[in-house]
C-alpha cells in the first residue's frame, strides 16, 4: 500500500527546499547590505 | 686562505648577531610578564610530573575519557584559530588582493606558531609520546585513517608555513640571495598550504564521525567535516581582528603611521568575509537541524546550550559584523570578533568534551593542572611571538630590502 504523501512537507523535504530558497534570497540581501550602492554626486 | 678567513669572519659576525638578538629588550616588569612567568614555570613543573608519572598524575583522563581538554581546546580549537593564515595567503598571493598584504607576515607567523604550539601539544596527550613518529614512518598505522591524514597534514603544513615565513628570517639575517630564492617558493608553498589546510580543518571534524553514539544528536552530523572547515574561515578572520587590534596597541612603535589607517580598512574587509562565512555556516546548521528533525531535542539543558552556541555566538555576532561593516564601527566589529571566538571555543569543546558522552553517569572535567598547562602553552606562544615581532621585519618589510625590491 502506498503511504507516501506528496503534500507532506516533511516527507518531500519541503522545509529544506524552503530554507534553501530563504538562504539564497537573504544572501543576496546581505551582500547588498554589506556593499551599499554609492550615490552619484 | 683568504676565502677561509672570509667565511670565518662571516660566521663570527653571524654568531655575534644572534647573541645580540638573544638579549632581552624592553621592561621586564610588565603586567603580562608578572602573570605569565609564574604560570609558565608552574606548567613546566606539571609537565615534568606528567612525563615522569604519566597522564593520570596530572589529568582527569581515563579509559572512558581518553580525550580531554588538551585535545579539545589546544589542538581542535587552536587549529581552527590558526585558519586565518591560509585565508589571507590565498587572498593575497592567489587572488592578488594587495589590500591585505600588510598583514600577511604577521598572520602567517601566528599560524605557524599556533601549529607548533597547539598541534605540538598533542605530544603531551599521548600516553607514549615517542609513538608520534609512527604515522610519519608508517609503522603499524592505518593508511586509511583520518588521524593518519591529520598527522601528515600537520607536519606538511608546518613546513609550508615555515617556507612562507622564511623570507622574513632571511631579511632579518641580511641574506639577500637566500631571501630572493625563498621568495620564489612562496606561491607554491601557499597553494600547497591551502590544500592541506582545507583538508585537515575538515579532517579534525571527521575524527568525530566514528563517535555517533557518543556525541549529543544536536552536535553530531555526518557533515561535521564541512562545518569544521567553514567555521575555521570565520574563526581565522576573527582571530586576525582580535590579535591585530591587540598587536597594534602593543607594537605600535613597529608600525608605519600609514599602516594604522590601512589596518582599519583591512578590518572592515575581514569583517565582511566573516559575515558571509558565518551566515552560510548558520544556514548549514539550520538545514542540518531541520533535516534531522531535532525539534524534540530543544527541550531542556542541551537544547538551551545549543541555542546559546548557534544563536548567541554565531547568528548575533554575524549581524554585529554586518552592522559594523555598514556603519564603519570598529568597536562593534571587535566585540563581534571576540564573541565569534567564544562561539568557536564552545563549538569545538561541545563536540569533543562537553556534549561528548553527554549521557554518561560520570562526567569528565579538566583538572586544574590541565588548565594551567593550556595557559602555559598560550603564554609561551605569546612570548615567542613577541620575541620574533620585536626583532624580525614582521610588521613591515625591512627598509634595505624594500629599497632593493
Amino acid at each position: 500500500m502506498e503511504t507516501y504523501s506528496y503534500v507532506n512537507i516533511f516527507e518531500t523535504k519541503g522545509l529544506e527546499y524552503l530554507l534553501l530558497i530563504c538562504f539564497l534570497v537573504l544572501f543576496i540581501l546581505l551582500i547588498r547590505y554589506l556593499n551599499p550602492a554609492k550615490t552619484k554626486l | 686562505m683568504d676565502e677561509k678567513t672570509t667565511v670565518g669572519n662571516e660566521f663570527k659576525r653571524f654568531v655575534r648577531f644572534i647573541l645580540q638578538e638573544m638579549k632581552p629588550r624592553g621592561k621586564m616588569l610588565t603586567p603580562f610578564n608578572i602573570i605569565s612567568i609564574p604560570i609558565i614555570l608552574l606548567g613546566a613543573i606539571i609537565l615534568v610530573i606528567r612525563f615522569t608519572q604519566g597522564l593520570g598524575a596530572v589529568t582527569n583522563l581515563s579509559q572512558d575519557f581518553p580525550w580531554g581538554f588538551w585535545i579539545g581546546f589546544d589542538v581542535i580549537t587552536g587549529v581552527a584559530f590558526a585558519g586565518g593564515a591560509y585565508i589571507i595567503t590565498f587572498v593575497v598571493y592567489v587572488m592578488k588582493v594587495e589590500k591585505y598584504h600588510p598583514i600577511v607576515r604577521v598572520t602567517v607567523l601566528n599560524g605557524l606558531l599556533a601549529y607548533i604550539f597547539y598541534a605540538g601539544a598533542l605530544v603531551l596527550d599521548l600516553g607514549k609520546p615517542w609513538n608520534i613518529i609512527n604515522p610519519i614512518i608508517g609503522n603499524s598505522f592505518g593508511y586509511n585513517s583520518v588521524l593518519f591524514l591529520v598527522a601528515w597534514h600537520f607536519l606538511l603544513y608546518m613546513m609550508a608555513e615555515f617556507i612562507e615565513f622564511s623570507p622574513v628570517v632571511a631579511e632579518w639575517l641580511g641574506w639577500r640571495r637566500v631571501r630572493k630564492f625563498l621568495n620564489t617558493l612562496t606561491l607554491g608553498a601557499v597553494i600547497f598550504g591551502i590544500t592541506l589546510s582545507s583538508l585537515h580543518q575538515s579532517g579534525l571534524g571527521a575524527l568525530f564521525l566514528l563517535a555517533k553514539s557518543k556525541i549529543h544528536p544536536l552536535w553530531y552530523t555526518e557533515f561535521i567535516p564541512i562545518l569544521f572547515f567553514v567555521s575555521s574561515i570565520f574563526a581565522g578572520l576573527s582571530m586576525i581582528i582580535v590579535e591585530g587590534t591587540i598587536s597594534h596597541r602593543v607594537f605600535k612603535n613597529q608600525l608605519d603611521p600609514t599602516h594604522h589607517v590601512a589596518f582599519d580598512e583591512i578590518i572592515f574587509g575581514l569583517a565582511k568575509g566573516a559575515t558571509i562565512s558565518m551566515f552560510t555556516y548558520y544556514f548549514f546548521k539550520a538545514l542540518i537541524f531541520i533535516h534531522e528533525r531535532h525539534w524534540t531535542h530543544l527541550n531542556g539543558f542541551w537544547g538551551v546550550w545549543y541555542l546559546v552556541e548557534v544563536i548567541g555566538l554565531v547568528l548575533i555576532p554575524c549581524f554585529m559584523f554586518a552592522y559594523g561593516v555598514r556603519n564603519k564601527s570598529l568597536g562593534i566589529i571587535r566585540t563581534a570578533a571576540v564573541l565569534t571566538l567564544l562561539g568557536i571555543i564552545l563549538n569545538r569543546l561541545n563536540v569533543s568534551v562537553i556534549a561528548f558522552k553527554w549521557n554518561a553517569a560520570v562526567k569528565y572535567y579538566p583538572s586544574w593542572m590541565e588548565i594551567i598547562v593550556t595557559l602555559m602553552i598560550i603564554f609561551s606562544e605569546i612570548w615567542v611571538f613577541r620575541w620574533i615581532v620585536t626583532r624580525m621585519p614582521v610588521y613591515k618589510e625591512s627598509r634595505d630590502f624594500a629599497l632593493v625590491s
